[in-house]
């Protein structure tokens, strides 16, 4: 059965097996590579996308799963040509380094910053659980986040 | 022409030119361009050591979808690092599990892997070794037979048997230090396991065959290297090697490796068509060429004032089944266990092992990161035997202006001391957090670490574009350390005169830029950055003489500043470098600089060293760390509450950027510390396959580290500046082991300490440290030296 | 990257009885899916037909009343964190909903897959129901089936469809102690969950259950009869406990070796007891 959901805000159809990985549509057919298949396992978040509004890992979504659904990934979130505010944090505070965490990084922390416009430091860690970053040591991403608050952007 | 680059011009908080990309996603990694072409799988070994008797491919080759298979006929040379041992896939012996036997291409990567699963291998068993205790056992089965016949690609090596490479180091007279009157003799026995680099893209290349030639995408530190062996492995001239290097997506010292880009390369010729190979997760992390597991015997002589009288040691380094870079690295011990302090005498034995396990590899500060913990802790053990503050210790043992170290290279400058006394202050100025143990163990402790950076050959190209850009061209690699897109467009545009986004700097390519030796041992600012600065000042003087010519003025007279000549002090009565690039290519055409760079090489004492393959440093770094632990005395479980670093670092061009990478290597090294553990099982296969099993810090564990970065230690490098990203894991693990002893009041001997390792510990599990298989005696540990193995015939090198 | 190469299928059955006919016929339920695709992982081969349970809207149930809490299974880690805040008597299962995993997993994994996941000795839910003492609500051939928890874990009555579960009421105090390896992330090494009836002052109709030790939680009935009885003290729990944890053959794994699942156990214990005190 053909599988209908949205992607960056067009409608696509889907007539494939429906145990493939999500992450696997948008890299191998979509040709949406931002998102990032690092441990396939959900541990290290590289490969997040927001699926109806919700920062998910991407390796783990069965795509037949996702009937009706609407994914937007790091290739949508924003206008093209325009940064949201964390991404903008982040070039402003020059946190990236290898940079295939980052994409997961942003999607995480847009969704998270939604939901908590106002986090503390420990917070911002607690919702980095599931995003790991080999390069950065963490610290600087946190500063960044942090600092959307402190310019009263958030 | 001889005018200094104003440093002042240089330095800059610099952001990077890759963020935007690296944010949005669009950066494209070798991992990310997989589209519309063969994927490829390879064929592993599933015992550890065993006989090839048949392998057969008709079953993989019947399916549909396969298009080719690469096998070990294809790839006949063996290559290595010092001694050619490795085989590229192996059609033999297999000597570890999960050895590369064959590889196939196939229309997608199911097929592949299937394909790669139905081919027959039908082997006979061989008796295996895991660990280096069993390999170093008189009557171990020999892993390499045929050690003597493979190619020295160094010359100087004393080996044997098991053993791949010894390096060893004597100066002056040890017995006599140990048996002086004066001295107290402290000896210790300590071990690390393996760490995994973890870079977040695998090992992953996409090869094509094009015009008789090798065309390789690929995520490597190294790309001269990948040419060079690919080219061995496939016996052509390595000029029928190009290779070229996207973003990368973290290295950390494992994209040293050429193992993955000769098979890509094997199969884009047999089938014509483009072929991606990228490791699994799992492949990645059972492969991964490790920061190596080590063992140490210590032996120390010392007076009641701190002197150090005598120094012994030997290490055990497990290379796995294949020399790989252990064999270099016996070469650091040196430098590392052998460094810090001034020794009154010096024997210290470096020993690569062959086991049957996967081979390990180079990893941020390789072995000095371990060999550091070792001597940290052995310093902590000698402080507490004469009775000595930990810190005042170090205070007088540390090496000085003109000291000699282990091979008698002489140091120039103060260095440790003053550093030391910087973090002293540091202390006192900044409140402890003994508070936040809340009834925990709390421990503190400060140590000292060197390192060096890894100098070699490197080369540059500047081309001045007729819009007053620059175009730089070198063989260097964005592995995310930030070397190419900030420390090498802000050394050529202060030369310049331009602003450094007006500075191209073209990606790896051996087609287009000269040989390096690569990035990694933080080479690549000093090396590439000077080959870049000579380039980019031969391209200033052509057009300061042009323009002088132009402004009827001395050259001496003008500089380039914000893309114009001026006349010095004169600022607005020069022209716009633009018109004196016209001129320049009116008369001469375009106009361009190549710039070079090479290890100048400094002196040891004749005779102190055999093995080695560097005998003296040329550029030492020198770390100072001190750290804050809680220790949960129930669980076992180890929290950082604070940690600071002083790390040598010439001149930092671009601080924020080091501070970055300070961050991150503090980091690892906690990781090193307290989490990553790797063990392996009884079939020599590592046991942490994915992210479930192998534990890296996360954002909760770690915390902010406070830096002071220590400016002005004499350097070649460029503007005098040092590499910064590889040293800041050195002391980790020796800190956090040093703090956690304290903490508990027991001797910490192994890493990692993880909470079953510590509360093992706190609750007196674990005996006292003791590496039976090395003896007390030093001369004991040498090749020849010891028990002949069975087969008498094998004549050993003595030394 | 599947490990076969066939063409498999999902089906949405949008009755329970479509579903219970769905899997007699083979197909294999799948709720979040955070455990069925990591199949290629452990080398498993992902079943080639599945049943989708997002049609059913039984188990989407989600009703916390006076005398009883119905659970659907089809809840996230994190729907079930988010409803249960503010009840003492269901704040183990709070803790172990909310402190599981990481937040992406805990949008996606399901209670009803927590249960459902064979072979998985470290799951958070099971031993915060076990303390809980709830029921299993199963659709099978014959309708729907009620089984406590612990018979269902130990392999009894038909293996059906994980309705729901159901949590009866009662003025009491829970909580859930993890022990992950660094501060959150990785499947804790032990887990302990007690709940108990306080009202008295003394210590009442106890259960406390213990996690990951062992390859299926299970109740530690021993101590529970010991600190029957006894005012809420942390300290006596603990050395209670420690004297009972010959009680367990803990697993010997990867993570953490055996004597160390038992050496923390008391521990747990006693943490689990200060987060009741509070
Ligand atoms: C990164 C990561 C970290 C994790 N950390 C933790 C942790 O800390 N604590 C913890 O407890 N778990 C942890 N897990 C495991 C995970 O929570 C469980 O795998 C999850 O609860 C399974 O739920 P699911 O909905 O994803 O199940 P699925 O993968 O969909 O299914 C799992 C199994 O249950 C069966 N099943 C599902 N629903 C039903 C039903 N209604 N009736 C009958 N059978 C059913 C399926 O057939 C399958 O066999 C972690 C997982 C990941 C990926
Ligand atoms: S690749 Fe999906 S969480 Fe790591
Ligand atoms: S920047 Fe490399 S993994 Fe985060």
């Amino acid at each position: 059965m053909p599988i209908e959901l949205t992607l960056n805000g067009e409608a696509i159809t889907l007539d494939i097996d429906p145990r493939t990985p999500l992450l696997d549509v948008l890299r191998d057919r979509h040709g949406l590579t931002g998102a990032k298949a690092v441990c396939r396992e959900g541990f290290c978040g590289a490969c997040t996308v927001h699926i109806d509004g919700q920062a998910v890992p991407s390796c783990l979504r069965p795509i037949g799963l996702l009937q009706g659904c609407s994914i937007v990934t790091v290739e949508g979130l924003a206008p093209p040509g325009t940064l949201n505010r964390v991404q903008q944090a982040f070039i402003d505070h020059d946190v990236v380094q290898c940079g295939m965490c980052f994409p997961g990084m942003v999607m995480t922390l847009t969704d998270f910053l939604d939901r908590e416009p106002t986090p503390t430091r420990d917070q911002i860690k607690a919702a980095l659980v599931g995003n790991i970053c080999r390069c950065t040591g963490y610290e600087r991403i946190i500063d960044a986040v942090l600092s959307l608050q402190a310019e009263g952007v958030a | 022409m001889n005018r200094p680059t104003d440093p002042r011009t240089v330095v800059m908080n610099l952001p990077r030119r890759d963020a935007l990309d690296k944010v949005t996603g669009r950066t494209r990694y070798t991992s990310d361009l997989g589209a519309g072409v063969l994927h490829a799988a390879i064929l592993r070994s599933t015992v550890a050591s065993a006989r090839i008797l048949r392998m057969d491919f008709s079953p993989a080759l019947a399916m549909k979808g396969v298009r080719a298979i690469a096998q070990a006929s294809d790839a006949p040379g063996l290559f290595g690092i010092g001694i050619a041992d490795h085989p590229l896939l192996n059609g033999s012996r297999i000597r570890f599990k999960g050895e590369p036997l064959a590889a196939i291409a196939a229309d997608t990567l199911e097929i592949a892997r299937a394909a790669a699963a139905a081919v027959i291998v039908e082997t006979e068993p061989l008796p295996a070794v895991m660990t280096m205790a069993d390999a170093l056992s008189p009557d171990a089965p020999i892993i390499h037979p045929d050690w003597k016949s493979y190619e020295l690609l160094r010359e100087g090596g004393i080996r044997g048997g098991n053993v791949a490479w010894e390096a060893r180091v004597s100066r002056g007279d040890t017995d006599a230090a140990f048996a002086r009157p004066d001295i107290i003799i402290i000896e210790d026995c300590f071990q690390v396991g393996r760490q995994n680099q973890l870079p977040f893209e695998p090992r992953c290349a996409v090869a094509s065959y094009e015009d008789g030639r090798y065309h390789i995408h690929t995520s490597t530190q190294v790309p001269w290297t990948v040419r060079a062996v690919t080219a061995k492995a496939l016996g052509v001239s390595p000029s029928r090697v190009r290779v070229t290097v996207p973003a990368v997506g973290g290295g950390f010292g494992l994209k040293f490796d050429c193992t993955i880009e000769p098979i890509a390369a094997v199969l884009a010729q047999k089938t014509g068509r483009t072929v991606s190979l990228v490791h699994s997760r799992e492949e990645e992390n059972l492969t991964c060429l490790c920061r190596e597991n080590a063992e140490v015997r210590i032996r120390s002589a010392v007076t009641a004032e701190g002197e150090i009288a005598g120094r012994e040691a030997t290490v055990l380094m497990d290379c796995g089944a294949y020399g790989g870079e252990q064999v270099f690295l016996t070469t650091m011990t040196a430098h590392t266990l052998g460094g810090n302090y001034k020794l009154g005498s010096v024997r210290l034995n470096s020993r690569a092992v062959y086991t049957n396990t996967p081979p390990n590899g180079a990893f941020r500060a390789c072995n000095g990161v371990y060999n550091t913990f070792f001597l940290e802790r052995h310093t902590d053990n000698i402080a507490r035997a004469i009775g000595m503050h930990p810190l005042e210790l170090r205070r007088r043992a540390v090496l000085g202006d003109g000291d000699i170290g282990a091979t008698g290279q002489v140091f120039l400058g103060d260095v440790l001391r003053p550093m030391l006394d910087r973090m002293a202050a540091f202390r006192d100025r900044t409140p402890d957090q003994r508070d936040r143990a809340d009834g925990r163990l709390y421990g503190r402790a400060t140590t000292v670490g060197t390192w060096f950076i890894f100098v070699g050959p490197s080369s540059a190209t500047v081309n001045l574009n007729a819009d007053g850009s620059a175009t730089l061209v070198t063989s260097g690699v964005e592995i995310g350390s930030g070397t190419m897109v900030q420390a090498l467009p802000q050394i050529v545009a202060a030369t310049l005169g331009l602003s450094p986004d007006e500075v191209i700097v073209k990606a790896a390519d051996t087609d287009a830029a000269g040989r390096d030796l690569g990035v990694g041992g933080g080479r690549a600012t000093v090396s590439i950055g000077a080959a870049s600065k000579m380039a980019a000042e031969r391209v200033r003087d052509q057009i300061l003489n042009i323009a002088a010519e132009m402004l009827q003025a001395q050259p001496e007279d003008l500089i380039l500043t914000k893309g114009r000549v001026e006349i010095a002090d004169r600022p607005g009565t020069g022209m716009a470098i633009t018109s004196a690039i016209a001129r320049a290519e009116a008369l001469h055409g375009p106009v361009s600089g190549n710039g070079n760079f090479t290890a100048p090489g400094v002196a040891a004492l004749p005779g102190c060293a055999a093995g080695h393959f560097i005998e003296a440093i040329d550029i030492p770094v020198f770390a100072v760390h001190d750290c804050e632990v809680a220790v949960d005395p129930d669980t076992g479980h180890v929290e950082v509450l604070s940690y600071k670093v002083v790390q040598d670092v010439g001149l930092a061009l671009n601080p924020r950027a080091v501070h970055s990478q300070i961050q991150g290597g503090v980091v690892q090294g906690l990781g090193y510390a307290l989490h990553e553990k790797i063990s392996i099982g009884p079939d020599g296969a590592l046991e942490q396959p994915g992210f479930e099993q192998y534990l890296v810090p996360l954002a909760g564990d770690v915390v902010p580290v406070e830096i002071d970065l220590y400016e002005g230690a004499p350097s070649i490098g460029p503007l005098g500046t040092k590499g910064a990203g590889e040293v800041p894991i050195l002391n980790v693990g020796a800190t956090v082991a040093c703090a956690v002893s304290r903490a508990i009041g027991r001797d910490v001997s192994e890493l990692p300490l993880t909470p079953p390792t510590v509360l093992a510990l706190i609750q007196g599990r674990t005996d006292r440290m003791d590496h039976p298989h090395i003896a007390a005696e030093w001369t004991e540990n040498l090749l020849g030296a010891e028990v002949p193995p069975r087969s008498p015939a094998k004549s050993r090198p003595t030394h | 990257m599947m490990a076969e190469t066939g063409y498999g299928e999902i089906t949405t059955p949008q009755t329970l009885a479509d579903a219970v006919a769905a899997m007699a016929g083979g197909a294999v339920p799948i709720a979040g899916a955070t455990w069925l695709l990591r199949a290629p992982l452990r080398h498993e081969v992902l079943p080639e037909r599945l049943m989708s349970l997002r049609g059913l809207a039984d188990l989407q149930v989600l009703t916390i009343g006076p005398r009883q809490a119905l659970l659907g299974a089809m809840l996230t880690h994190d729907a079930l964190a988010g409803a249960l805040v503010g009840h003492p008597d269901l704040a183990g299962l709070a803790t172990a909903a909310g402190a599981s995993a990481n937040p992406g997993i805990r949008r996606t994994a399901t209670l009803g897959g927590n249960i459902g996941t064979r072979g998985f000795a470290a799951s958070d839910l099971v031993p915060a129901l076990l303390a809980a003492d709830a029921t299993v609500i199963l659709a099978t051939g014959q309708g729907l089936q009620s089984l406590p928890l612990a018979q269902h874990l130990a392999g009894r009555g038909d293996a059906g469809l994980i309705v729901r579960v159901e949590v009866a009421r009662s003025p009491r105090r829970a909580a859930h102690a993890r022990l992950p390896m660094r501060k959150a992330g990785d499947y804790p090494c032990a887990i302990v969950s007690v709940s108990a009836d306080l009202s008295s002052g003394r210590i009442k109709d106890i259960r406390i259950a213990v996690g990951a030790v062992e390859a299926t939680a299970r109740r530690w009935t021993s101590l529970e009869e010991r600190l029957t009885g006894t005012t809420l003290d942390p300290a006596l729990a603990e050395a209670a406990a420690r004297q009972l944890t010959g009680d367990f053959s803990a697993r010997d794994a990867v993570d953490a070796p055996g004597w160390y699942r038992l050496s923390v156990l008391p521990v747990l214990l006693r943490r689990a007891f200060t987060q009741l005190e509070v």
